[in-house]
């Protein structure tokens, strides 16, 4: 059931109660220098609170709400730029878990991830950060009752503190099998690749002869592996938006007490029309943007058959026009904006790596376009 | 003739069926080009048809024609675009401007009168705007005198849409020269037809001429034709009109969906590019086409949100502007992007069509026409510092 408005209102104000005062942006800083990249106690209280719960189904120990709830989470978790395995683990590796058809898998998987006991990641893109299936490059091959992994994947979130990886791979037919894969398991490599946005941390995962159980897989390789590849994505689209909806509109908030503080010419530069209408447009953006991730996070608690269409368009509009918001805000703040002392750069750097992080807003809009010209064909089809 | 109540489906199903029935075969191609005179009468019977199904001023309470929720008045706009249905253009200030601001503001007599007139076809102009007085419209300075139980009027304003048709103009007027400029402002009723009245019409950059100066000389008014308290004309004119120019944008969002971007998927098929492929074949192309898709979904989600918002009874004065400029940018975006597109051929010209709303089919006059949204009710440059100052709380420039 999800929750009622008030419930939502009470999870938003919790969260941000709770994120304001154990994920300042010193504590994130700090957090991200040194250690395994995130806050176990911060993330033992959000496990506490139930965040890793909100959309799991309840057959499988989750509280059975939905995306739409989730989805406040993920806003607030983008405002306080927090580091966290949220997005790999609660988010994409639990969906995967859920979408997919081998419920004695999810069973035994899903417990432990919504009680905060074990991590998971899904590693679905090639090494190039491709999400288009004819370009994996993780092979699988069948091997008596099992499944040996070749190859590698990139830009895993968290894969190092992952427990289970979900691993997308194709065979030498191209037919796509998902699994889940411990990462312990002989065979499997995680190494860092740095990025510019240090509050998330992406890895290359790699394969060699790593030997999987038949069990391990999550649905039956081909169509139906598409299917659901194709709903982690357009999750992990969503959830991406949904965080740089909040990271912006924290910045713009920023922003905007700066252009109020802040005296030059003897008045507050917000009085300015050219500082203004920066804050003006940033405040488009975030209006638009919240809009947009609201009413996508409610379209997945509906019909899948939708969901890439509306996850391309939020990702079309969103991921732009939030990191396009981040550069105004950081401008409004002239030079003490541009240095590394300043917040500003963690917001763009957070909403920078959004934008692409499950495709570039080129790949969506093309995606966006084949499936606009489609619906216009079936319309055709079905007048004639 | 379709009432309120019954299921959101049930309407939406009756409204399909009316449009399918009544909007005429072929209007676009019939109306382009016609003469002013000719456009009007078109106009005139079009928003017969509306009042006679019932669908003229769903927006307005039972008494006044409407009585329809905010939910049915969405599906009711939805379909009209749908259906492609000719704008109601004549009858908008009447219907969305001036109607909303009389049940707010008159008195039960003035109501009866002026309502009565609106709801059986009276047109009406809107006299806001002064060649000295647009963005900065409270310091506007045609005079009304007190004589007796009338007003003496005299000055000029401008930009007054449909005034060569209208019947009734609502018009501000400044009461007292000496109060602080917000507070020295009335809202007078003019009858159209008064002496000491003169419209000229103002070509604008579209080439049609539908809006006007309009010159008013030593014009009388009756006090009993004044709109709330006098000098308190600023508020009325501010008043509470958020719902229905929601319900306008949206109307706009959905016919700019339809006769803007599907139509542009549907001709990118047929343009070539400079290399002679199609336009819808090229990459670049689908892009533009889907971003502007993509913002206009966007957009939609904003105008639910706002709704919602207004339904609770929120305050929406910072939000109502951003979805004008959000609205207003994309149609120009989506004009800039086709005209880019369709290359030489793009701007031959063609006979006007004035009664479609902003898709007219022709991008050039199209895109041109777009500025008409950007500067109109507001220049997008002050909704941006409106933005600024109501949501951000930004000092006043």
């Amino acid at each position: 059931m999800p929750l009622s408005a008030d419930e939502r209102d009470e999870l938003q104000s919790s969260a941000r109660g709770l994120l304001a005062r154990d994920s300042s942006s010193d504590r994130v800083r700090a957090v991200v220098a040194d250690g395994p990249g995130f806050d176990r106690d911060l993330w033992h209280q959000m496990v506490e609170l139930g965040w890793t719960s909100i959309h799991v189904a309840e057959q499988f120990g989750g509280a059975g709400a939905g995306y739409g709830d989730l989805a406040v989470v993920l806003h607030e978790l983008g405002r306080a730029i927090v580091p966290a395995p949220f997005l790999a683990s609660a988010v994409l590796a639990s969906s995967a878990l859920t979408l997919a058809d081998n419920d004695a898998l999810a069973t035994e998987l899903l417990a432990a991830l919504v009680a905060g006991e074990s991590l998971a990641a899904v590693a679905f893109a090639s090494a190039d950060g491709s999400y288009q299936l004819s370009r994996l490059t993780t092979t699988w091959e069948r091997a008596a009752s099992s499944v040996r992994l070749h190859g590698s994947a990139g830009f895993v979130l968290d894969a190092d503190v992952a427990d289970v990886l979900v691993v997308a791979a194709r065979d030498s037919d191209g037919i796509p099998a998902l699994l889940a894969v411990e990462r312990a398991a002989p065979g499997v490599r995680v190494e860092r690749a740095a990025t510019v946005d240090a509050t998330r941390r992406l890895f290359s995962v790699s394969f060699d002869g790593v030997v999987v159980g038949n069990d391990r897989l999550l649905c039956e390789p081909g169509a139906r592996t598409e299917e659901v590849l194709g709903q982690i994505l357009a999750v992990g689209m969503i959830a991406a938006a949904c965080d740089a909806a909040g990271v912006t509109e924290q910045a713009l908030e920023r922003a905007a007490d700066y252009a109020n503080e802040r005296v030059q010419f003897g008045k507050p530069i917000g009085s300015f029309q050219a500082v203004k209408h920066h804050c003006a447009n940033a405040a488009i953006a975030v209006e638009a943007s919240r809009a947009a991730t609201r009413a996508a996070a409610e379209a997945l608690d509906g019909d899948p058959g939708d969901w890439s269409t509306t996850a391309a368009v939020t990702a079309s509009y969103v991921g732009p026009a939030c990191s396009e918001a981040c550069a105004l805000a950081l401008r409004v703040h002239g030079g003490i904006g541009f240095t590394w002392e300043h917040d500003s750069h963690l917001y763009l750097k957070r909403a920078k790596l959004d934008e692409v992080l499950f495709g570039t807003p080129s790949w969506h809009r093309r995606r966006l376009a084949d499936a606009v010209i489609g619906s216009f064909e079936q319309q055709e089809v079905r007048q004639s | 003739m379709h009432e309120p109540g019954g299921t959101l489906e049930d309407l939406r199903r009756r409204v399909r069926e009316w449009c399918a029935t009544h909007v005429p075969k072929g209007w676009r191609d019939q109306q382009r080009g016609v003469s002013h005179a000719d456009l009007i009468e078109f106009l005139r019977w079009w928003g017969g048809e509306l009042r006679e199904a019932g669908l003229l001023a769903p927006h307005l309470p039972k008494e006044w024609g409407g009585g329809f929720s905010i939910a049915e008045q969405v599906v009711i706009a939805e379909e009209l675009a749908r259906g492609d249905a000719p704008r109601n253009a004549l009858y908008h200030v009447a219907l969305f401007n001036v109607a909303p601001t009389l049940i707010h503001n008159a008195t039960t007599a003035q109501r009866e009168h002026f309502l009565t007139g609106i709801l059986s076809g009276d047109v009406w102009c809107q006299g806001f705007s002064e060649p000295n007085a647009g963005s900065d419209l409270a310091s506007l300075s045609t005079r009304a005198v007190r004589d007796g139980d009338n007003f003496v009027v005299t000055g000029q304003k401008v930009w007054t849409s449909w005034a060569m048709a209208a019947d009734w103009c609502m018009l501000l007027v400044r009461t007292d020269p000496d109060a602080p400029k917000h507070k020295g402002i009335s809202c007078l009723v003019v009858d159209m037809r008064s002496p000491g009245i003169e419209v000229r019409p103002i070509k604008q950059a579209t080439g049609s001429a539908d809006f006007n100066e309009l010159f008013i000389d030593g014009v009388v008014v009756p006090v009993d034709n004044l709109i709330g308290a006098e000098n308190n004309g600023w508020a009325v004119a501010q008043g509470t009109l958020a719902a229905e120019r929601a319900i306008v944008v949206l109307e706009m969002t959905e016919r700019l969906r339809r006769n803007g971007i599907e139509a542009a998927f549907t001709e990118a098929a047929r343009w070539r590019l400079d290399g002679g492929e199609p336009a819808l074949s090229d990459s670049t192309v689908r892009e533009m086409l889907a971003e502007c898709h993509a913002d206009a979904e966007v957009l939609r989600h904003m105008l639910n949100a706002l709704i919602a918002d207004i339904i609770r009874g929120a305050d929406v004065g910072g939000p109502s502007a951003v979805i004008k400029v959000f609205y207003s940018e994309l149609l120009y975006k989506l004009m800039r992007y086709v005209t880019a597109l369709q290359g030489v051929a793009g701007q031959l010209a063609h006979p006007l069509l004035e009664c479609s709303g902003w898709e007219t089919g022709d991008w050039m006059i199209d895109y041109v026409h777009s500025f008409g949204w950007i500067i109109g009710g507001g220049t997008n440059e002050i909704m941006r510092n409106v933005i600024a100052e109501r949501m951000l709380g930004l000092p006043r420039s």
